[in-house]
């Protein structure tokens, strides 16, 4: 069932970006394609009962120029934090730390150009998330989020 | 749970694993964390979710009265649409088609008087078709994608600043029904997951950055007035749990928000 509305609601989703950085309302070939990648993780865990959230954002990555999102999230629930950058970016990693800036143990996964960081916040209100290319290029990515 | 997650990829992709513990986040990181609304605002069904974990909520509980559909402030419309969508997620989590297809066609009503692009009118249908096959987890999902898809459509007109509103509807909304139930089946767990300090301050960050005209509609000089007093009461510490009254003055603060938003009168006004 996920997988049939895969599609659609990448389709739809596309245009429902939000940028890091000024640009235009649509999105590259380059932040499609990362979105593209980040969304078929996300397809992964849904197979766990996480639901996607269809916001998502996209920026340019570069390596030792990490990005810093904010989120804010409630206590109990389970999250991951999905990050997918396009090519010449060869590897990536997201970490998620808590509102001073400490890093919250999470359960991480590393692909190459896909990562993510999984975790359970024991307080609800705002965290920060970091996605920071290890190996490449500067490159588009994209960072979404799955929830149950 | 996450293990066999893992599993699942190290079979599937070979994936490696970060093992080293990252040092603390500079000042200098601090001041450049980005907040943005696609995914610094939570949708309602992350805080629905968390509430039922601690809880079984008796959904159908928190339903309203209809609200008017004929608005001629933009931003009060956008901020209903948003109020409507926290709707359709309860009665979702309620398991209740007839609910969500109401709610359904007042959103879609709403979104006419925007002028939203047909991809909305889309939506709209499928939340009907879905809510006649029961399926509720794709409901979550169509219901996000349509107030995305509003968005998405204020954005083509340039009406960009209404963007938040959606948002913002949607948050005070359903923190006024999750602290609303807390209110009235109170445990220290569950006053716990009101705390979001940053959501409200993002919220009047945006707000003040409107232009003068948007900023002169009565409803939204108002919001901007009331939100510190919503930011106080949902800004409690992290080790700490809110009291029941601390909870029934959320209640009461996001109820009389939500009031104002939705009463026609401020339209008029507005006018």
């Amino acid at each position: 069932m996920r997988t049939f509305f895969l599609p659609l609601l990448l389709v739809a989703s596309l245009t429902t970006q939000a940028s890091m950085e000024p640009a235009d309302n649509m999105p590259s070939d380059a932040e499609v394609k990362a979105h593209t990648s980040a969304l078929e993780v996300a397809g992964a865990f849904s197979n766990d009962g996480f639901k996607s959230r269809d916001g998502h954002i996209f920026g340019k990555i570069a390596r030792k120029e990490p990005k810093f999102i904010q989120v804010n999230l409630y206590s109990g629930n389970q999250y991951w934090f999905i990050a997918a950058a396009s090519s010449p970016a060869k590897r990536i990693v997201v970490t998620i730390y808590d509102e001073k800036g400490k890093p919250i143990p999470s359960e991480p996964y590393e692909s190459n150009t896909q990562a993510a960081a999984g975790f359970s916040p024991q307080t609800s209100g705002p965290y920060i998330v970091r996605v920071e290319e290890l190996e490449g290029d500067p490159a588009a990515f994209c960072l979404l989020y799955s929830y149950k | 749970m996450f293990f066999r997650i893992f599993l699942t990829f190290i079979l599937s992709s070979g994936a490696a694993f970060a093992t080293s513990t990252p040092a603390p986040l500079t000042g200098k990181e601090l001041a450049a964390v980005a907040k943005v609304e696609a995914v610094s605002i939570p949708a309602p069904a992350e805080a629905m979710a968390a509430l039922s974990k601690v809880a079984k909520p008796n959904w159908q509980s928190r339903y309203r009265a209809p609200i008017p559909t004929t608005f001629s402030s933009r931003a009060q419309i956008a901020l209903n649409i948003g109020g409507l969508i926290a709707d359709g997620y309860i009665a979702v989590e309620a398991e209740d088609a007839q609910q969500v297809k109401n709610t359904g066609k007042d959103i879609i009503a709403l979104a006419k008087c925007l002028a939203v692009s047909e991809s909305v009118i889309a939506r709209g249908n499928s939340i009907f078709e879905f809510a006649e096959r029961n399926e509720w987890n794709t409901l979550k999902e169509e219901l996000e994608a349509t107030q995305n898809e509003v968005k998405l459509s204020l954005e083509q007109q340039h009406d960009s600043g209404l963007v938040y509103f959606v948002s913002i509807g949607a948050w005070i909304r359903g923190t006024e029904v999750i602290s609303g139930w807390i209110a009235d089946n109170y445990t220290p767990a569950s006053a716990k997951l009101l705390r979001q300090p940053e959501i409200v301050a993002l919220m009047q960050t945006k707000l003040n950055e409107l232009p003068a005209k948007a900023k002169a509609d009565p409803l939204v000089s108002d919001l901007i007035a009331r939100l510190p007093e919503l930011q106080n009461a949902v800004s409690f510490s992290s080790d700490k749990s809110p009291t029941q009254n601390e909870v029934k003055s959320v209640k009461e603060i996001s109820g009389k928000l939500m009031a104002n938003i939705s009463t026609k009168q401020n339209a008029k006004e507005a006018k």
